[in-house]
C-alpha cells in the first residue's frame, strides 16, 4: 500500500473539511480524486503530505507515518504538483528544475541529465534559459509538473494541474501523466474535470463534503449510481399500439412517442434492447440510440450537484 | 550543508533579480541622498537646528570675557551660567553643561569632557572666536580706541560651524547619506520577507516544505541569502555615496560597516519574527513599514521627540543607535556611548533571532 488515510478528520473552526475520510492507493495505481470546489480534495492532499496536521485519524505513506526520522526518507519518494503555480519567477526554467532536483538530493551529472530530459519531454528545451514570467499558461503548468518529477518520485500527487490552460497543453499534460504512470509511478490526480479523470485514471474516488462517496472504476461508479437508462428509436409512422407494446416489456418505466421519436426509459441493467428492437421490427426503424451513463450523471445522482461549478443541480 | 548552499544560492538569485528590490533598495536611496543633500539642504539642513548650549563660566568680574559672554549675539549660541570652579565641575560632571570656560590671570581655557560630541565642539568654537577677538582688541587699544566697545560688534560677526575631528565640516549630504542608508537597510527586511513568503508561505513554499530539506538548512539558507543580498545593496549605496558624492564616513570604516551589518541583520530578524507572529506576509509588511517610518522620522534625526519616556524610547530605536555610532565615529562622539549603542543593536538582533527560533520551532515543525 502506497497511501492509506483512515478515518481522517480535519476541521477549520466550524467547517469540517475532512469528515472521517478513508482513502487507499495501491502501488502503480492512477487514482482520480473527483469533487466540486470545497469538497476537501486540496485539504486531503495537504494533510497527507504533512503540510497541515489532521485532527484525528491515521495517515500512512509507504506503510509509515510521516513523522520523526522516517519523514525525510518518505518525502524523497513523493512529488507534489500544487494547484497554483509553484515556481520561482525570477529564475529560469532550468534553474527551477535544478533547484527542486537538488532539494531532493539529485546533483551533478545526474541532475543535468534529468533536467535536459525533463525540458525535452515537457517541450521547454528552447526556453530553458528564460524566466517562467515570459511563459504561456500551458508552459508554466508543464514546468510546474517538471519540478515535481525531476527526482523521479514513486508517488506523484497532482492537484488540479490543468486549470486555466489551452487544450493542446492539457493534452500534453494528460499524456505525460499517463506515460509516467505506465512507467511505474503511482499517481493521485485531483480534478473537477470529469473527462480528464475518465481519460487518465484507472480508478476514481468521488469526494463531497470531506468524504469519499463513491470508489471504483468509471464503469463501476456509473453502474452503481445510475438507476435508469434511456433508448430512443426513430421510427417511420409509429402507431399507438407500438407504444402500448413497448410499455409491456419488463423493466420499462416510461415510454413516449413524439413525431418519429419513441423514447423508452428502463431500469438500469435490464438489458432489453433486443426485445425493444424485436417489437419495433414491423415498423421502418430509421435509427437507434442509447444514452450511456457517464461519470457526470453518476456524480449528479450521488451528490445532487454539478461537478464543474459545484452548484446544486436544477 | 549541500541543501543550505542550494537554498542560499537560489534565494540570492531570486532576491537579486527582483527588479522592485533593486529599484527600491539600491537606486532609490542613491537618488534620495542626492536630492536631500543638495536640492533640499537649504530647507532642512540639520546645522541650524539647535538650542543655546549650556556652558558654565568661571570669569574675572567686569572683564572682557564676561562682557563677551553676556552679549546678545553670544546668547544665541551659548546659555552661560557664571559660577565658581567647584560648582562648574559639578555641572560638567552631571552633564548639565557641555563645557566649562575658565579665565585666570588673563588666560582663557576650556574644559571639555573626552568624546564630548558635536555639541561641545560648537561651544568650543565660539570660545575660540573670543580668543581671535582678543587679538583684534589688542590692536584697537594700540590705536587708542576703547576695545570693549568693539566687543558686541565683533561678536555679531561670529558664525558657528561644526568643526569635527580631522577638520572636516559635516555637510547635508554627509548627514542624509547616513540617515538614508540606515533607513533603507531597515527596509531590506522586505528581501527576507519576500523570500520567506515565497519559499515557505505560498504554493512554492508548500512544494519546498514537503521536500526532504531540513528546516534549519531551509531557514538558514533563506536568511543568509536575504542578509547577503541586503548588505550588498547597502554597500552599493555606501560606496556610491563615498566615491561619487564624496560623503565623509569617518576614518573608522570597519566600525561603520559593522554597524550597517548590524542594521541589516536587525531588519531581517525583525521581518522574520513579525512573519512568524502574524503568519501573514501582508500584515507583516504593514507592521514593518509603520515601524520603520515612525522610527526614521521621529527618532532618526529628521525630527526630534523631546518629551519624557517617548524621547528615551526613540533614543534607543535601531535608527538612533546606528546614527550615534556612525556620526560619533566620523565626527567625534562619545566612544563609550558609541560602543554601548552598537552592543545594544546586536543585542536586539540576538533577542529577535531567539524569539524567531522559538516561534519557528513551534510553528514550522511538522
Amino acid at each position: 500500500m502506497i497511501l492509506s488515510m483512515n478515518d481522517v478528520v480535519k476541521r477549520y473552526r466550524a467547517l469540517t473539511a475532512l469528515d472521517h475520510l478513508t482513502l487507499n492507493l495501491q502501488k502503480g495505481e492512477n487514482l482520480g480524486l473527483l469533487g466540486p470546489n470545497g469538497a476537501g480534495k486540496t485539504t486531503a492532499i495537504r494533510v497527507l503530505t504533512g503540510l497541515t496536521g489532521a485532527d484525528a485519524g491515521e495517515i500512512r505513506l509507504f506503510g509509515k507515518e510521516l513523522r520523526g526520522s522516517t519523514a525525510t526518507a518518505i518525502r524523497k519518494r513523493i512529488g507534489l504538483v500544487p494547484q497554483d503555480l509553484a515556481l520561482y519567477e525570477t529564475l529560469s526554467a532550468r534553474e527551477n528544475l535544478e533547484y527542486f532536483g537538488k532539494l531532493y538530493g539529485v546533483y551533478g551529472a545526474e541532475l543535468n541529465k534529468r533536467v535536459d530530459l525533463a525540458l525535452e519531454i515537457l517541450g521547454l528545451s528552447d526556453v530553458a534559459k528564460k524566466s517562467p514570467k515570459k511563459f504561456s499558461g500551458g508552459m508554466k503548468r508543464r514546468l510546474n509538473i517538471g519540478c515535481a518529477v525531476i527526482h523521479k518520485p514513486e508517488l506523484l500527487i497532482l492537484d488540479e494541474p490543468t486549470v486555466g490552460i489551452d487544450p493542446q497543453s492539457r493534452n500534453h499534460i494528460l499524456d505525460f501523466v499517463s506515460e509516467i504512470n505506465k512507467q511505474g509511478t503511482t499517481v493521485l490526480y485531483t480534478s473537477h474535470y470529469m473527462e480528464e479523470v475518465e481519460r487518465v485514471c484507472s480508478r476514481v474516488c468521488i469526494m463531497d463534503a470531506g468524504r469519499v462517496i463513491a470508489d471504483g472504476s468509471v464503469e463501476e461508479i456509473a453502474k452503481s449510481a445510475i438507476f435508469e437508462e434511456t433508448i430512443t428509436l426513430e421510427v417511420k409512422e409509429p402507431s399507438p399500439s407500438l407504444e402500448e407494446n413497448l410499455r409491456k416489456i419488463q423493466g420499462v418505466v416510461r415510454c413516449s412517442v413524439e413525431n418519429r421519436a419513441v423514447t423508452i426509459t428502463s431500469t438500469a441493467g435490464s438489458g432489453n434492447l433486443a426485445r425493444i428492437i424485436e417489437i419495433a421490427s414491423p415498423y421502418v426503424i430509421l435509427g437507434v440510440s442509447a444514452q450511456r451513463a457517464t461519470l457526470e450523471d453518476a456524480f449528479l445522482a450521488l451528490t445532487g450537484k454539478k461537478l464543474r461549478d459545484g452548484g446544486e443541480a436544477s | 550543508m549541500k541543501n543550505f548552499l542550494n537554498v542560499f544560492t537560489t534565494g540570492f538569485k531570486y532576491c537579486w533579480r527582483d527588479p522592485v528590490s533593486v529599484a527600491v533598495l539600491t537606486a532609490f536611496p542613491i537618488v534620495l541622498i542626492f536630492v536631500l543633500g543638495n536640492a533640499l539642504a537649504g530647507f532642512i539642513s540639520p546645522e541650524y537646528d539647535f538650542e543655546p548650549i549650556p556652558v558654565s563660566a568661571v570669569v574675572e568680574p567686569g572683564g572682557s570675557l564676561e562682557t563677551f559672554l553676556q552679549s546678545g549675539e553670544i546668547s544665541q549660541f551659548l546659555n552661560v551660567m557664571f559660577t565658581d570652579r567647584e560648582n562648574a565641575g559639578e555641572l560638567l560632571e552631571s552633564g548639565d553643561t557641555f563645557i566649562t570656560v575658565i579665565e585666570e590671570d588673563g588666560e582663557v581655557s576650556v574644559i571639555r569632557p573626552a568624546g564630548g560630541g558635536t555639541t561641545s565642539q560648537v561651544a568650543v568654537s565660539v570660545i575660540d572666536s573670543y580668543k581671535q577677538i582678543g587679538e583684534a582688541m589688542t590692536i584697537a587699544a594700540m590705536n587708542g580706541e576703547n576695545p570693549l566697545e568693539l566687543l558686541p560688534l565683533m561678536a555679531a560677526e561670529i558664525s558657528v560651524t561644526v568643526v569635527p575631528l580631522g577638520s572636516r565640516v559635516q555637510s547635508a549630504t554627509d548627514y542624509y547619506a547616513v540617515t538614508m542608508l540606515v533607513m533603507i537597510l531597515l527596509f531590506t527586511g522586505m528581501n527576507g520577507l519576500e523570500l520567506f513568503k515565497k519559499s515557505m508561505f505560498s504554493e512554492t513554499g508548500a512544494r519546498v516544505l514537503i521536500s526532504p530539506v531540513s528546516k534549519p538548512a531551509l531557514v538558514g539558507g533563506l536568511l543568509a541569502a536575504s542578509t547577503v543580498t541586503s548588505y550588498i545593496q547597502g554597500m552599493i549605496t555606501f560606496l556610491f555615496s563615498m566615491f561619487v558624492y564624496g560623503v565623509y564616513w569617518g576614518e573608522n570604516i570597519p566600525l561603520v560597516l559593522l554597524t550597517l551589518f548590524g542594521v541589516t541583520l536587525f531588519s531581517q530578524a525583525f521581518a522574520i519574527t513579525l512573519l512568524l507572529i502574524f503568519k501573514s506576509p501582508n500584515a507583516t509588511m504593514g507592521m514593518m513599514q509603520a515601524f520603520i517610518w515612525v522610527m526614521t522620522f521621529v527618532a532618526g534625526g529628521y525630527t526630534k521627540v523631546n518629551f519624557g519616556a517617548a524621547q528615551a524610547i526613540f533614543n534607543y530605536s535601531p535608527n538612533s543607535l546606528a546614527h550615534t555610532v556612525i556620526f560619533g565615529s566620523a565626527f567625534g562622539g562619545n566612544e563609550q556611548r558609541m560602543m554601548t549603542d552598537l552592543a545594544l543593536l546586536f543585542i536586539y538582533v540576538a533577542v529577535l533571532f531567539i524569539i524567531a527560533f522559538l516561534l519557528g520551532k513551534r510553528r514550522l515543525t511538522s
